[in-house]
């Protein structure tokens, strides 16, 4: 008996150690798997891009609430994009971030990339991203158990995903 | 693919490094692979390292851009190393690695 409890006492030790290390590692395709299949509503053979419910839900798979407020995020993206392919869009904030999440309704899933800042982060991500036709762009930011966010509308004159 | 490497510029400025990374991969989304007949595939995690500690982290999606370039900053000094890795859909594995100037 005595050597089966330090063995296990052993493995808790191990495992202890083991969790911080992992906690800075986080990728959200293996924790919220469901979270990148969610599509945005179609229209016909098209995704219906003048609806927010797929961004919404993917919000809500992924922070279990879709209540924002408003604000304390920068998001910089062009009003009008004549290439699709390629959508330079910035997220900034000054906000003590735990992540940052980007969604949109032009293409078919509507989760895009989801950031984890490791601690005392800057909160400044530059990427390009496709769009498949004119849609609206949603940067959320968590910060403090409250989210944040910022929506922007790109008009897309010609798509990006293959179309 | 092992040949491909991720184009690393990093500039540090006032304790603040500013990276600029060009990762080499075509970003197939669903719709793209199914028109050219090649498999989905995309980079689906990518990270950033200096001296062991995660500087930068991103879980991707098939909606990046064909050569995804990222720009991030964090607070480091000149000389940094920024070692940058990727893992994409198929499995595939990359690792660059740059100094900051």
């Amino acid at each position: 008996m005595n050597r089966r409890k330090f063995i296990s006492i052993g493995l808790g030790v191990f495992v202890a150690a083991i969790i911080p290390s992992s906690l800075s590692a986080v990728n959200f395709r293996d924790t919220k798997p469901k979270a990148w299949s969610l599509m945005n509503p179609l229209k016909g053979k098209k995704v219906d891009a003048s609806s927010l419910n797929g961004i919404n839900s993917a919000m809500k798979e992924l922070y279990g609430t879709s209540t924002v407020i408003e604000g304390k995020v920068k998001l910089k993206a062009p009003d009008i994009a004549e290439n699709g392919a390629l959508v330079p869009i910035t997220i900034s904030s000054d906000l003590n971030a735990k992540t940052v999440a980007l969604f949109q309704n032009a293409n078919p899933e509507a989760t895009v990339a989801v950031f984890n800042v490791p601690a005392n982060g800057i909160v400044y991500y530059s990427l390009r991203i496709k769009m498949g036709q004119t849609g609206t762009v949603t940067a959320v930011v968590e910060s403090g158990g409250k989210l944040y966010s910022a929506t922007r509308v790109v008009k897309v004159t010609k798509g990006g995903c293959g179309g | 693919m092992a040949t491909k490497k991720t184009r690393i510029k990093a500039k540090a400025k006032n304790g603040i490094v500013t990276v600029m990374a060009l990762a080499k991969h075509p970003m197939y989304s669903g719709a793209e692979a199914k028109k050219l007949k090649v498999k989905q595939n995309f980079i689906t995690y990518l990270k950033a390292e200096v001296s062991g500690k995660i500087v930068y982290e991103v879980t991707s999606s098939q909606f990046f851009s064909k050569n995804p370039y990222l720009k991030f900053k964090y607070k480091g000094n000149k000389g940094d190393e920024i070692v940058i890795s990727w893992v994409d859909l198929l499995g595939n594995k990359n690792t660059s690695k740059s100094k900051a100037k």
